[in-house]
């Protein structure tokens, strides 16, 4: 089982500027937790401490946001994730 | 602790008369600064019907009650007027240091009234003001006129000023400072009509407060917030120059006006792809994340194009409506519209529409100056861009707008005019991001996507609550934003700054400290000001003949299926706009024409605008 984790630029220098990497998981909580176990420099800036998404970021699965209860939300084969911190305007 | 309500300076340049005024407790009470004093005297001293472009009319400049100090983000300022590009009230808000220096030369409002007989500048300090010839500056560049002032007087000074456009009275001249820009709405095109090319404001220092200790005790509270919030870090890095990255992948980035919600290899316009030719940053005047990226081209064609910017709207609208990948030709662009005081969004905005007129056989060779308005070309998109601010050729009929543009055109050119109230469309497509199009809607200056910004369509925020992007029953949510918005534009807090995690509170006590007014803490007092701005914003319209009527998204987004390539949301459409107007208004507590109920206006205290209600009849 294959999910692609797409890294936003804002986070690909913590993740040894990586694009998208690949993962594994059942729920976008497992997927986060191997991408950070390999990248330990995104977990203080994906999770706060208590071990849920910052409130600066958003999950989107296949471009659907995941909210609400993110890490919960299952994911299958194939699926991208995307992070995204939003921009109040532009 | 002393009452601070701002003073007002009033410059009638028919009269070349200059007063100023203390605001009123009462005004300050009710609207506590910024977009509410904007309002409250377009309101009261506006006569229904006046010619936009005519003496009648009246241009408002605007800081906040917190401009000028330790606070954070929050020296943004901001003009009101009438629009002469839509004819509804206009709110256009700019950055850079202006508002701080407006703040230092003692005034939180400059009311510029009538017109000039010849092109002038004002030059304001805190000793006073002049109204000055401008026959050295008027028909230049906004670059150019900003450093002739800053020569005659010193580096203390910061000016806003119109570039060609205004003065030729394009519709959708932008008013600039620095490089940044006021540019929806055709602000720049009344200070223009105005023959006042610019306000040039030379001052030190100084500090207004009505608790100065209370005050700073608070701004040091923010600062600690705001480093430390995620969304900030992010911000501060990348600005918004990588919003495209998240609207192309989930569909909502229109292409070739408006048609696509994803553009072709958007992977070469990310915002990595314009990092490659970052060379700087820009702030505005105490505000940590200095956000403005700044671009230099370094080959090709637009080599040696520098912009502070392109920014995430601007991005797109160089990029999107004629479908080009190259990011040269959008800072090019954005270059070219800075300098010439142009609104990026309308611009681009009236190029794709031109692309699409052309590629219907509507607009033929022989009336693009024989210009080939193909999609993905973006050489005549910079030729456009001249001709528009220079009311050259073709660039004279697209600097109308495309509401009008379409109407002089015929043939059915109405169909593909895409704005709302006859301000151009965003960067968000209406058919995926629902609630931002239904912002566009009922947004009292037409399609702005910075008036209820719908975070929780575009990003998943999950605040009030989370919402369905395709659902059309989210008018609790819009209103939320909507009213959101406005009591934090009478800070003026910057909208990214909004999402760093000290509004609404620290905004309410900050604003308290600087009032001397306990009860701008109060969050739900707030929430009741925000419904007030809005309220009477809506009710100027109403008396300006605006109701349900043009409540209304372009045609296509009603009749037309969206188109995303590889993006979700295929097929989506806009098919309850009546329905979810009955919601809207009645949640708002307006008639079935969009009229404010009496009810609505009392509870609002604002029963000074009943008599304008009750006296209109629906066109």
């Amino acid at each position: 089982m294959s999910i692609a984790v797409n890294i936003p630029p804002f986070l690909q220098t913590l993740a040894d500027g990586m694009k998208q990497i690949d993962v594994s998981g059942d729920t976008v909580g497992e997927c986060l937790d191997e991408l950070v176990k390999r990248y330990p420099r995104l977990k203080d800036r994906v999770f706060t401490g208590v071990g849920k998404i910052h409130k600066g970021f958003n999950i989107f699965i296949n471009g659907e946001s995941a909210s609400p209860d993110v890490l919960a939300k299952p994911v299958e084969d194939g699926d991208i994730i995307h992070i995204a911190h939003p921009i109040f305007g532009g | 602790m002393t009452l601070n309500t701002g003073r007002l300076l009033r410059v009638d340049l028919s009269s070349g008369k200059v007063s100023t005024e203390t605001i009123p407790e009462s005004i300050t009470e009710d609207f506590v600064g910024g977009r509410g004093y904007g309002i409250s005297y377009l309101y009261q001293e506006l006569a229904p019907g006046i010619d936009p472009l005519g003496e009648k009319n009246k241009l408002m400049m605007l800081n906040g009650p917190l401009a000028g100090n330790m606070a954070q983000a929050v020296s943004r300022w901001m003009v009101c007027t009438r629009s002469p590009l839509t004819g509804a009230f206009a709110r256009s808000v700019c950055g850079a240091d202006f508002g701080a220096w407006l703040k230092f030369a003692g005034y939180e409002l400059i009311i510029v009234e009538g017109k000039a007989e010849k092109p002038v500048y004002v030059h304001l300090t805190a000793d006073g003001c002049q109204i000055l010839d401008a026959g050295e500056i008027w028909g230049k560049d906004t670059k150019e006129t900003q450093a002739w002032l800053t020569r005659q007087y010193g580096s203390n000074t910061r000016t806003a000023c119109i570039g060609p456009a205004g003065e030729n009275l394009v519709k959708y001249a932008a008013i600039v400072s620095d490089r940044r820009t006021a540019g929806r709405c055709g602000t720049g095109t009344v200070m223009g009509s105005k023959n006042l090319k610019a306000i040039a404001v030379t001052a030190e220092r100084k500090i207004q407060l009505a608790d100065a200790e209370a005050y700073d005790k608070l701004a040091r509270e923010q600062v600690d917030i705001i480093r430390n919030n995620r969304g900030f870090q992010n911000h501060k890095e990348w600005g918004t120059t990588a919003t495209q990255d998240i609207t192309n992948a989930i569909g909502v980035y229109p292409v070739q006006n408006f048609r696509y919600g994803q553009q072709t290899d958007y992977e070469k316009i990310t915002g990595e792809q314009y990092r490659k030719l970052r060379t700087g940053d820009m702030g505005c005047y105490s505000c940590p994340a200095r956000c403005g990226k700044v671009h230099t081209v370094t080959s090709g064609v637009y080599a040696g194009a520098h912009s502070e910017g392109p920014e995430y709207e601007t991005i797109w609208a160089f990029t999107g409506p004629i479908e080009s990948n190259s990011i040269e030709a959008s800072i090019a662009a954005d270059q070219l519209c800075d300098d010439l005081g142009l609104d990026t969004i309308s611009t681009g905005g009236c190029i794709g529409f031109a692309y699409e007129l052309y590629e219907k056989g509507l607009l033929k060779k022989s009336d693009t100056d024989g210009l080939e308005l193909i999609y993905g070309r973006h050489e005549p998109m910079i030729t456009l861009v001249k001709k528009i601010a220079r009311r050259e050729g073709i660039g004279d009929l697209l600097a109308e707008g495309t509401m009008r543009a379409a109407a002089t055109i015929g043939k059915g050119a109405e169909a593909y005019a895409m704005h709302v109230k006859g301000l151009e469309l965003p960067a968000y497509e209406p058919r995926g991001a629902k609630s931002q199009g239904y912002n566009y809607v009922t947004a009292n200056i037409g399609a702005n996507h910075c008036y209820g910004y719908a975070a929780q369509d575009i990003f998943g925020v999950p605040e009030p609550r989370p919402t369905d992007r395709f659902s059309e029953e989210n008018a609790d949510v819009v209103i939320y934003n909507q009213d959101g918005t406005a009591f934090k534009e009478t800070g003026i807090v910057c909208g990214f700054a909004g999402g760093w995690g000290w509004v609404p509170d620290l905004f309410g006590k900050l604003l308290a400290a600087a009032r001397g007014i306990e009860r701008f803490a109060d969050n739900d007092y707030l929430n009741q000001v925000g419904a007030r701005i809005f309220n009477l914003e809506r009710a100027f319209n109403v008396r300006e003949g605006f109701y349900r009527k043009q409540d209304t998204l372009p045609e296509r987004m009603l009749t037309e299926p969206l188109h995303t390539r590889k993006a979700p949301g295929e097929g989506q459409m806009v098919s309850h706009q009546d329905e979810f107007l009955d919601e809207y208004y009645s949640l708002r507590g307006w008639t079935k024409e969009g009229i404010p109920d009496p009810e609505k206006l009392k509870e609002l205290g604002l029963d000074f605008a009943l008599k304008d209600m009750t006296r209109t009849k629906t066109k």
